[in-house]
């Protein structure tokens, strides 16, 4: 559906067609409303007299366009002419008449012209919490790039133009990537090297954590996984390293340190960038659903946002720093997207840049670069044209090789967890994994559920008045139960890698204490779990609930947190320990029916970390509801393609449970406690309602419209002055209510402080010309023509189309308002806010807590 | 401007501060069970760890374990070798030494601008507060032209970034305002 008639402004169109559309425009006859793209042509500024125009022989050809019946059966052409040079000849036309801002060179609507700067500042964007209109932005791409296509052939500057322009979006996304990259870099160090400094420092050189200081240092004991280079704080202050002071000196520091770290996190983010706390992925996926948070991928929100998530990270919070990775990644995006006027300025385009960024994002947090492309399309994505698929595809891919180069972890992988597992997955165990997908689809259903509570109570109650109090207390609790435990003690990476892992030879963890017997190689992977195993089961259990708990109430205070990690580390504790379990059964039972055809061969058929990796699968996927891309990201993290079925399996167990649970995913679930305007293309719209119920003004109340050329300055300020609406419908005359164009409250505003800034003569009393039938010019003060701020061609309904039609219209165009029109004349408008509150109406949800301007 | 002299801050500091020769940035890591486990048939989950830098395709029990253990368990490395893990490591100590100090320099700049910005501040900035009209819509503001670029035009470099400090703290108290105050926001 073409929005603007305004297509085919290239003057070589124009002149193409003259002749044959000459002819027609003195005919009148009309072309029957636009069937093509070529048809609609040449729209002129400003009311050339009558007479003018069957006669004066133009050099560009002015003809008829849009007839309107019979309205204007003698009129003729009443368009704009948005070509520069085309202006500058009407105005030769027409002396008399005084065009709107003869400095004017371009099409206003259409600015974002490079270099031609002086049109009225400001319109095409958008002010803070609107939506932005899709089909008027690309329309406004897509009229830029016909300037520049045509512009081409002038020189060799305008042609080198041209071809920085077709690059320019591959340039971003080359930048957003590499940034991305050296950031995650950063940030991976920075967090690992920090968490380690709660347990005590490197002296011979401070900028080492625990594993690089003891690099080169084979004494490690492996009981205490100490080295004499690295001192922990006991031993910085002269205690022995086994004493009980030792122990309460660490827990002081523990807890000392985690405390130091959080307030610094929470008091930045309070000072500097308060959009910086949270994961960012409701507000993301808001944002590219089209609607603008002014500041929210900032300059400010990406220094916060980074050094903050180093800070929370390394404060032992129960948090991730995988969403915030993906908020990084788009401030990135938006502020790179500036270096060029293509993304820059243009609200829709800038939005692919976006979600390039995005799965950059997802791929540098988890060194997974094709779910990261996935997690964009699937998750965040709102429009996602392929071409924003190839875009996203290099700008994972460059982020990932950039990680790889800075290599953070010293593993030749992008994350801390990445496990190779090398066994064959037994078909019975497909049982266990579908049981696994049923616990993490309830684990999920109950984080998300208790989470919101919290978060509608926080919201709602005297505690959100304290937020850094708060972050102080849940880290204070978080650090007191978390430090006696050593598997909530160390970082939650560190957690998944160890659960994940296979029990090698290099694993001394009691969660790998099996009574190995190192003399018969046949037998050195199948063994009976010791002790220490059990003990580290309960260990586990009781961590799995701590963490639960903790990230309840972690997920949502004003820290930069996300959730991928904690709802990982949720699944994969479970996970293990029936993979333990499986394990044990089947080395119990080695000649029972479901074991003795696939386990008979002697060795350990079973893997403990394939368990944990599967549940840790199905909860992320119950507490998000991905499925295709949590899987593609969870065998990246694997290196191997032969567990997908498993997971696939896992995830769509998890999603079921938790569709059947509760409806919606966690971020879903923020976006509607925080109200923001999302319009949910999952969502099947499924009530009867018509256009006309949700249409305003509702009865007895008057439309606020503009008339197309009878109404004054004043009258329009005065509107503008009464009336809060974000745009005016403008018809033939309020009698008739014929409708002609919609015009935006923004354009209008600006427009009229442009003119009485730089025309001559406009007043009050200057009538506000937006189109019609040319006329002799009444006298008194010039009027103000405002033809190139009318949007020609809004998209109608009948007030009898049925709202689903309308809601899809909503979603698969991006629209921002549509009119209601009855018997051809104006009835009313929706906008995406009254179709939002009418959603919430029917769902018996509170229609006020849409946030919208 | 500042990321300019954290950068020659850090480089000066870089240059003060070598690393010190026992760091190398690659290694080999073993782990094997203790010869004895392997040798006398007893069970015990001590490990030994043994680190070498040797190239990557030596990185094998070959190349680490034999030369250092070699007599102990003579004869019997066929044995001995396959319950060993070698992994290949290698790292950039200037990346993490660079990353880490710019981190600590940024949180650093961070907490004392902070600091001025609650402490300081408030003196200095008493005066004409109320001179700025509010403005919600920074593109508005930086090309309408207003009182703003008038005073850009004429004031120098000082007024400029005052005002546009001045812009960002408002933004920032909106931020506040929105998230803080009427919890309309990420909550």
């Amino acid at each position: 559906m073409e929005r603007f008639p305004l297509k085919a402004h290239i003057p070589k169109m124009a002149t193409t067609y003259q002749s044959v559309y000459k002819k027609g425009s003195n005919t009148g006859n009309g072309h029957g409303g636009p069937s093509g793209d070529d048809d609609m042509v040449n729209i002129k500024t400003g009311p050339q007299r009558a007479a003018d125009t069957p006669t004066t022989p133009t050099s560009h050809g002015t003809f008829q366009l849009y007839e309107h019946g019979t309205r204007y059966s003698d009129a003729s052409a009443t368009c704009c002419d948005l070509c520069p040079k085309m202006m500058e000849e009407s105005n030769e036309a027409g002396e008399t008449v005084p065009l709107v801002g003869d400095d004017v060179g371009d099409a206003v609507m259409f600015s974002g012209l490079p270099g031609e700067a002086d049109d009225i500042p400001g319109i095409g964007q958008y002010e803070d919490f609107h939506t932005i209109d899709w089909q008027r932005d690309i329309a406004r791409d897509r009229m830029r790039h016909r300037y520049i296509v045509k512009k081409r052939q002038d020189s060799i500057w305008d042609l080198i133009k041209g071809a920085h322009d077709a690059w320019s979006g591959w340039v971003c996304v080359l930048l957003v990537g590499v940034c991305t990259g050296v950031v995650a870099g950063v940030i991976d160090i920075g967090a690992s090297w920090m968490t380690d400094l709660k347990f005590g420092i490197c002296p011979q050189a401070f900028w080492f954590n625990r594993e690089q200081c003891c690099w080169s240092n084979d004494e490690i004991t492996f009981d205490r996984e100490n080295c004499s280079e690295w001192l922990t704080w006991p031993q910085v202050f002269g205690e022995s390293r086994d004493s009980t002071g030792a122990y309460i000196i660490s827990y002081l520091f523990y807890i000392a340190w985690a405390l130091t770290f959080a307030a610094l996190s929470a008091s930045l983010v309070r000072m500097f960038a308060p959009y910086a706390c949270g994961s960012g992925i409701p507000e993301i996926k808001t944002i590219l659903s089209g609607f603008i948070i002014r500041g929210y991928l900032g300059k400010w929100t990406l220094i916060i946002k980074s050094v903050g998530l180093i800070l929370s990270v390394s404060s032992g919070l129960s948090l991730g720093k995988e969403g915030p990775m993906v908020h990084i990644a788009s401030c990135l995006g938006n502020i790179l997207s500036y270096l060029f006027p293509k993304y820059g300025r243009n609200e829709a385009k800038k939005r692919e840049i976006l979600s390039a960024a995005a799965a950059a994002g997802v791929s540098v947090a988890f060194g997974a670069p094709i779910g990261g492309v996935l997690f964009s399309l699937e998750e965040v994505s709102y429009y996602f044209p392929l071409k924003t698929l190839w875009r996203s595809f290099f700008c994972a891919l460059i982020a990932a090789f950039i990680l790889r180069s800075i290599n953070p972890f010293g593993n030749e992988h992008l994350v801390l967890f990445y496990v190779e597992y090398n066994k064959p997955w037994k078909f019975f165990e497909l049982i266990p994994f579908v049981g696994l997908g049923i616990i993490g689809g309830c684990i999920a259903t109950i984080f998300i559920k208790a989470n919101i509570y919290w978060c509608r109570y926080r919201k709602y109650s005297k505690l959100g008045q304290y937020p850094v109090m708060e972050v102080l207390v849940v880290t204070l609790v978080t650090a007191i139960i978390a430090y006696p435990n050593p598997y909530t003690r160390m970082n939650t990476s560190q957690l998944i890698y160890l659960l994940f892992n296979q029990c090698g030879i290099s694993n001394t963890d009691p969660i790998c204490d099996y009574q190995r017997n190192y003399t018969d190689l046949n037998t050195i992977e199948k063994a009976v779990a010791g002790d220490k195993v059990y003990n580290a089961m309960w260990l586990l259990t009781l961590a799995l609930v701590l963490k639960l708990v903790m990230t309840v109430f972690t997920f949502g205070i004003k820290v930069p947190c996300g959730l991928f990690i904690p709802s990982l580390a949720l699944g994969a504790i479970p996970g293990r320990i029936v993979g333990i379990g499986v394990e044990q059964l089947a080395n119990k039972y080695p000649k029972s029916w479901l074991f003795s055809g696939e386990c008979s061969s002697g060795d350990d058929c079973i893997t403990p970390g394939l368990y944990a990796m599967v549940g840790a699968a199905a909860v992320l996927g119950g507490v998000t509801r991905m499925t295709v891309s949590l899987v593609v990201i969870m065998f990246e993290l694997t290196g191997g393609v032969r567990y997908i079925v498993p997971l696939m399996a896992a995830a769509m167990a998890s999603k079921w449970v938790g569709d059947a649970l509760g409806k919606q995913g966690i971020y879903d679930a923020h976006i509607a406690l925080n109200g923001y305007p999302f319009l949910d293309s999952k969502d099947e719209f499924q009530h009867t309602s018509l256009a006309a119920d949700v249409m305003q003004p509702k009865r007895n109340e008057t439309l606020s419209v503009i008339t197309q050329d009878s109404m004054t300055v004043d009258d329009v300020e005065t509107l503008l002055k009464e009336t809060e609406h974000n745009g005016y419908p403008v018809v033939v005359s309020k009698e008739s209510q014929y409708l002609v164009g919609f015009v935006l409250r923004r354009d209008l505003n600006l427009a009229i402080a442009n003119a009485r800034r730089t025309l001559e003569g406009i007043t009050g009393q200057s009538v506000v010309i937006f189109a019609g039938p040319t006329q002799p010019l009444p006298p008194g003060p010039p009027p103000l023509m405002l033809t190139r701020i009318l949007d020609l061609a809004p998209i109608t309904v009948t007030d009898q189309t049925p709202m689903e039609t309308v809601v899809d219209m909503f979603r698969k165009l991006g629209l921002r308002q549509t009119l209601v029109t009855h018997n051809g004349r104006l009835l009313g408008v929706i906008t995406k806010k009254d179709v939002l509150r009418h959603i919430k109406q029917m769902d018996n949800e509170d229609p006020n807590s849409v946030l919208f301007n | 401007m500042s990321i300019k002299l954290l950068i020659l801050a850090c480089t000066i500091l870089l240059s003060f501060n070598s690393v010190s020769g026992s760091y190398d940035d690659k290694r080999c890591k073993c782990v094997c069970p203790r010869p004895a486990a392997v040798l006398n048939n007893t069970i015990s989950s001590d490990r030994t760890l043994y680190i070498g830098n040797v190239p990557p395709n030596k990185c094998n029990c070959d190349g680490i374990i034999l030369p250092k253990v070699g007599e102990l368990i003579k004869g019997r490395e066929q044995e001995f070798c396959p319950r060993c893990e070698c992994i290949y490591e290698n790292r950039n100590t200037t990346i993490i030494q660079v990353v880490v100090i710019i981190v600590v320099w940024v949180i650093m700049l961070l907490v004392a601008y902070m600091g001025f910005l609650i402490c300081l501040d408030p003196l200095i900035n008493k005066r004409a507060k109320a001179s700025y009209q509010e403005h919600t819509n920074e593109d508005d503001e930086s090309t309408l032209g207003g009182p703003s670029q008038q005073m850009g035009a004429r004031g120098n470099v000082l007024n400029r970034v005052t005002h546009q400090q001045d812009k960002w703290k408002r933004q920032v108290r909106e931020q506040r305002r929105n998230i803080y105050d009427r919890h309309t926001m990420l909550n």
